[in-house]
């Protein structure tokens, strides 16, 4: 199988030649061979999951391809390795596969961008450092992805560098992230220090003999790299920046902040699922993060009129259905969901990425409107992919979220409480996802100087494609489990039946979508008159349209006083201190060598009556001591 | 061949100080054919260096003064090889960029090499004495080159640098002299050999002193926090091809005397004392780290961050085991090529713009795409981007404290001290790059140009060693693992017994 490694090699190849040639090729030739190379790499997935599948179950896992010895210091050991087993490939037909929708329909969306080709060399970069991150067979390589793909997301995010809030929403992104990958360094430093390696295998091996379940060291080496896992995946109280990262290009905000990237911390837990299966209190955070922020996102996402913005929450809301799903111990139900997820997302940034092109880059809904008629191909699969996120029975999210939610009830360690904020979380997914709906495409068009129009080929293709998977995926289900089963320790998830549940859970996600119809079914307000949500929810509408103050929050308790302090500790400790200090022992000894100058009179008598002074004194000294 | 590399930049030093200063041509052909034949040979000896052998490798040796056996002893191991190869790419390339300034001077240049022969000398020597003569070698060129050629407040600057480090390695002198005592007591054979002495038992009490002497010595040269204060005038006053030897190389002749003299003189007094040095170190580089977020100036701004890092190699010392003496060392390297760049980057655009002032300048990726690509990969080395060369020295620093047994407790302590001090790295880092780089800006000059060729060229090599290193370490730090185990199991053979303890009276 080492024809695996060509799967990072080819994007690699392609950051390179695009980031060295790339402004000495014609323009046109940028976006196919940014694609050409994500295309091998999902050649090569695919390859891998036919050979997967061609071999027994148990086979599966543990096929690690060594490249050579990377380093060794004293009992510190490390290979440059891959690890290939269903889940590094299951994420890798995600990362692949829906990145080569994305990078064709880029051809299309950046056409007119001056710098097309560091858009694609970015872009490839990306792919390369994701699939480096699933890819990985041991905790130091996973890091070097994970930081990559930080790295990545930042360059992306601060695509367009003359955009002053595009800058610092990739800086903000990229501290958050640097916040993560420390956590994660830390989680590495104590799995070391405990099995005294950090390869996978040999760890996971380790890990049931050597600690019993809620040991406090597997308890703070499972919190460590949720730290990590938080940070990457937006979730509470390390989400801020997700909102923000919406300054990149749309096909940016697809690819790496729905569909891949973003569920990395997801991929992580069901990654180390050994070690967390240990850490019951941990799993218990898990779920209770995940379902807490499901909740929380979807309020925010209740009242924005950045079209992008509510997506983003959407998605965040998303990946705490997904945390609550590893949290709970059913990661195959949460990967599927991550799949599902990745193509209905896609759809919908891709959806609104039309949306914003063909409205000369018009983010805010409340200018669009009566799009309908205008990009019928848009309508029709943006239509197809918020059902889809709403969990509309038969379409592909019905199946993945539905899965979660009954787990919420029945799986070990989940409780009523779970699936009750499950429910409402959903309930406001329907609301937020066709109030942006009927937004954008009812009514008429309220910005008068707008002509939209139906985006080229190249942009509705991917469009069509991931609609099919956002309606008919969800029918793998069964597939998917079963083949992620080994990695899971061969447990397939029960599917639980229970007619009451399913209609309350449904019940309450349409019931999301008809409140939803009834404000803003005849199409969105403009500005000026407030829409009825507003109105409604008066009191709170301001706290949850500010985010809840939190940006604001963390300014005046952490990004302040950092800053205050710095000055302080430069001006006080530093110039004042230190400095000075050291400045006053100069001039006291100056001070002194001027008294101790008196004796070098130039007056030979003086000089002499020293010297006989000086020689009693040794001779005291030799006589008496 | 040691004796060469030496030799050679001396050699040149005195043709130099010699040559009329007309002769243009000839200036430039002799800086630069001298630092770049040391550069061929310290490449020769890092290719030849055997990385299984842990002993001392090229030795060269002669009498030098024989009444008190004092030898012209030369040797590398597995550490200094790796600091002199530093050496000499920093030198080549610092010389290379001055020669593309408007006026030359030779003087100048003589004195760069004399400062690269004194720090070549140091990572060599394997004779005490010998040290001393080249520590002490080192810090007269650097003497003048800050006090002639810099710029701001050069005479105070350079005072309070010679002064600090006179202090220090006046101690260290008496330390030298100590230690051979000590040695002579015990064996009745005098001699300043390094690898004879490191076999004798030292006293405790007397290890303890002795230790400190040196420390002090290393300490202010690195500097470690408290003994800084030279630092932030030195480098502000300092030309930038002089501070980027001062920086990326004789900064790292304090950090390898500890691992030279101090752990394996001296290993209980290490022991006792190295986790109060190492709380002094991780101080140290939250601090620098902090104050670098404060800067407005860029120059002061890396000089801060030095600081920081250079913590964290002493942090990795005083480890005392395999994986943080195997990360400083790496880090040290690191370090020197990372630095090395920023500071050319920052007289590149300070020669543009003609500030320094961070809050002055901005948008410059429009005009200066090349800078904005290389400066990106240094910006990242600089915060330790996992893949790149400064995250595996920090990686192995941190985990050599993490499972350190010296630290004990304090070890998890000083790991979140290194993790507060990534984070404030990517936070200035970024200030400095983007805020440079990025946005937009119509104040820029109109005839501002990217950097030229031989600006790229110099570099280049920085960029290419940042990501091997990231993606190969395996090199580097196979020749560092050998001799880092050699040094932290010195064996005792040469016991001094207990009565000569006070035989100072006789």
């Amino acid at each position: 199988m080492f024809y695996t490694w060509l799967i990072l090699i080819l994007p690699l190849l392609g950051f390179a030649g695009l980031s060295w040639f790339g402004d000495r090729i014609p323009k046109k030739l940028v976006g196919p061979v940014g694609c050409a190379t994500v295309g091998g790499s999902f050649f090569f997935t695919l390859v891998a999951l036919v050979h997967l599948l061609s071999m027994e179950a148990e086979e599966r896992v543990g096929n690690v391809q060594t490249l050579y010895h990377w380093i060794q210091s004293g009992s510190f050991k490390l290979d440059l390795a891959i690890l290939i087993d269903p889940l590094s490939i299951f994420m890798l037909l995600v990362i692949t596969g829906v990145g080569l929708l994305i990078h064709i329909y880029s051809i299309g969306y950046m056409e007119k961008d001056p710098n097309i080709d560091t858009f694609f060399a970015y872009l490839n970069l990306f792919i390369f450092s994701m699939s480096l991150l699933v890819l990985a067979a041991d905790f130091f390589f996973l890091i070097v992805g994970w930081a990559f793909v930080g790295l990545a997301s930042y360059l992306l995010i601060g695509f367009w560098t003359e955009k002053k809030s595009a800058v610092f929403a990739a800086r903000k992104a990229f501290v958050m992230n640097v916040i993560g990958d420390v956590g994660m360094v830390i989680a590495a430093f104590m799995i070391f220090e405990n099995f005294g390696t950090i390869a996978y295998l040999d760890v996971f091996a380790q890990a049931p003999e050597k600690f019993l379940p809620n040991d406090d060291t597997m308890l703070l080496i499972t919190l460590f790299l949720l730290v990590g896992a938080f940070a990457k995946s937006a979730q509470i109280p390390l989400h801020t920046w997700l909102p923000d990262a919406m300054e990149g290009p749309t096909p940016v905000s697809a690819l790496i902040h729905a569909a891949t990237m973003v569920t990395a911390g997801v991929y992580l837990v069901a990654r180390c699922h050994v070690l967390y299966d240990l850490a019951p209190y941990t799993m218990m955070l898990v779920a209770a993060v995940g379902v807490v922020t499901a909740l929380f996102a979807g309020s925010m996402g209740m009242v924005q009129y950045d079209i992008k913005r509510v997506i983003a929450y959407s998605t965040m809301s998303q990946l705490g259905y997904m945390f609550l799903a590893v949290g709970i111990g059913v990661y195959s139900v949460g990967m599927f969901h991550l799949m599902t997820h990745a193509f209905f997302k896609a759809l919908l940034f891709l959806g609104a990425g039309s949306v914003i092109h063909s409205m000369n880059d018009e983010q805010d809904i409340r200018k669009m409107g009566g799009l309908k008629e205008s990009m019928p191909i848009t309508y029709y699969t943006f239509l197809i992919g918020t059902l889809a996120l709403c969990g509309f029975p038969l379409t592909a999210g019905y199946f993945s979220k539905e899965a979660i939610i009954m787990s919420s009830w029945y799986a070990d360690g989940s409780n009523p409480v779970f699936w009750a904020l499950a429910i409402a979380g959903a309930g406001m997914t329907g609301f937020y996802a066709f109030r942006i709906f009927f937004y954008a495409f009812f009514g008429t068009c309220r910005t008068a100087e707008a002509h939209p129009h139906e985006s080229p080929t190249i942009m509705t293709y991917p469009l069509l494609i991931l609609a099919f998977f956002a309606i008919f995926a969800g029918f793998g289900a069964p597939l998917a489990h079963s083949f992620l089963a080994p990695v899971f320790g061969n447990v397939i998830p029960e599917h639980h039946t229970n007619v009451a549940l399913e209609i309350v859970a449904v019940g309450v996600a349409l019931s999301g979508i008809i409140v939803a119809a009834i404000f803003y079914g005849e199409g969105g307000k403009s500005e000026e008159k407030p829409d009825g949500l507003k109105q409604l929810l008066a009191p709170i509408q301001d706290v949850l349209f500010r985010k809840y103050y939190i940006d604001e929050l963390y300014d005046v308790l952490i990004v302040q006083p950092v800053k205050k302090t710095g000055e302080f500790i430069w001006n006080t400790g530093e110039k004042k201190g230190i400095d000075f200090v050291v400045d006053q022992v100069g001039s006291q000894v100056k001070e002194v060598s001027h008294l101790l100058s008196i004796w070098q009179s130039g007056k030979v008598r003086v000089y002499a009556l020293n010297m006989i002074a000086g020689a009693v004194f040794v001779l005291i000294f030799v006589v008496f001591l | 061949m040691l004796a060469l590399i030496v030799a050679i930049p001396l050699i040149a030093a005195i043709a130099l100080f010699r040559i009329p200063s007309e002769s243009k041509e000839w200036i430039r052909n002799i800086a630069l054919g001298s630092s770049g034949l040391v550069f061929l040979l310290a490449m020769g000896i890092f290719l030849g260096f055997d990385s299984s052998n842990s002993a001392m490798q090229f030795v060269h040796e002669c009498d030098w003064v024989s009444v008190l056996n004092i030898q012209f002893k030369l040797g590398v191991d597995g550490v200094s090889v790796l600091m002199v190869l530093l050496t000499a790419i920093l030198s080549c390339a610092s010389i290379f960029y001055y020669l593309n300034e408007k006026n030359v001077s030779t003087n100048f240049l003589a004195l760069m090499l004399v400062l690269e022969a004194g720090i070549l000398g140091v990572f060599m020597a394997l004779d005490t004495v010998l040290f001393y003569v080249f520590w002490e070698v080192m810090l007269i060129p650097a003497y003048f080159l800050i006090g002639l050629w810099g710029e701001g407040d050069r005479i105070y600057a350079t005072t309070k640098f010679v002064i600090f480090t006179l202090v220090g390695s006046l101690l260290m002198l008496v330390a030298i002299i100590g230690v051979t005592v000590v040695h002579y007591e015990a064996t009745h054979i005098l001699t300043f050999d390094i690898q004879t002495l490191i076999h004798t038992d030292i006293p405790k009490d007397k290890q303890i002193w002795m230790f400190l002497c040196f420390f002090l010595a290393f300490a202010i040269k690195i500097p470690v926090f408290p003994f800084h204060s030279w630092l932030p005038h030195a480098y502000g006053a300092c030309p930038i091809p002089v501070l980027v030897l001062l920086t990326g190389a004789m900064s790292k002749t304090g950090a390898y005397g500890l691992i030279r003299f101090c752990l394996p003189l001296f290993p209980e007094a290490a022991e006792m004392m190295g986790f109060v040095i190492a709380g002094m170190a991780a101080t140290g580089m939250v601090y620098g780290a902090w104050i670098a977020l404060a800067q407005k100036d860029i120059k002061s701004l890396v000089a801060y961050s030095s600081i920081s890092h250079l913590g964290f190699i002493v942090l990795g010392i005083f480890a005392l085991n395999d994986q943080g003496l195997d990360g400083s060392v790496l880090q040290m390297f690191n370090h020197g090529i990372i630095a090395a760049a920023l500071f050319f980057i920052v007289d590149i655009i300070q020669k543009k713009l003609g500030t320094r002032d961070l809050t002055e300048m901005r948008g410059l990726k429009g005009k200066m795409p090349i800078l904005y690509g290389i400066f990106m990969l240094v910006t990242m080395a600089g915060l330790g981007l996992p893949g790149l060369n400064g995250f595996v020295g920090e990686f192995l620093i941190l985990a050599g404290v993490w499972t350190s047994a010296s630290m004990a407790g304090l070890g998890a302590i000083y790991v979140l001290m290194g993790c507060l001090t990534i984070t404030f790295a990517a936070i200035y880092m970024l200030f400095f790059f983007q805020g440079a780089m990025q946005e937009t800006n119509e104040k820029l000059p109109a005839d501002l140009g990217d950097i030229d060729k031989k600006q790229i060229y110099m570099l280049l090599p920085a960029c290419f060693l940042i990501v091997f290193i990231g993606l190969f370490p395996k090199p580097f730090v196979d020749k560092i693992s050998p001799s880092i185990k050699q040094i932290l199991s010195v064996e005792k053979t040469v016991k001094t017994s207990k009565g000569s303890d006070s035989g100072a009276h006789h």
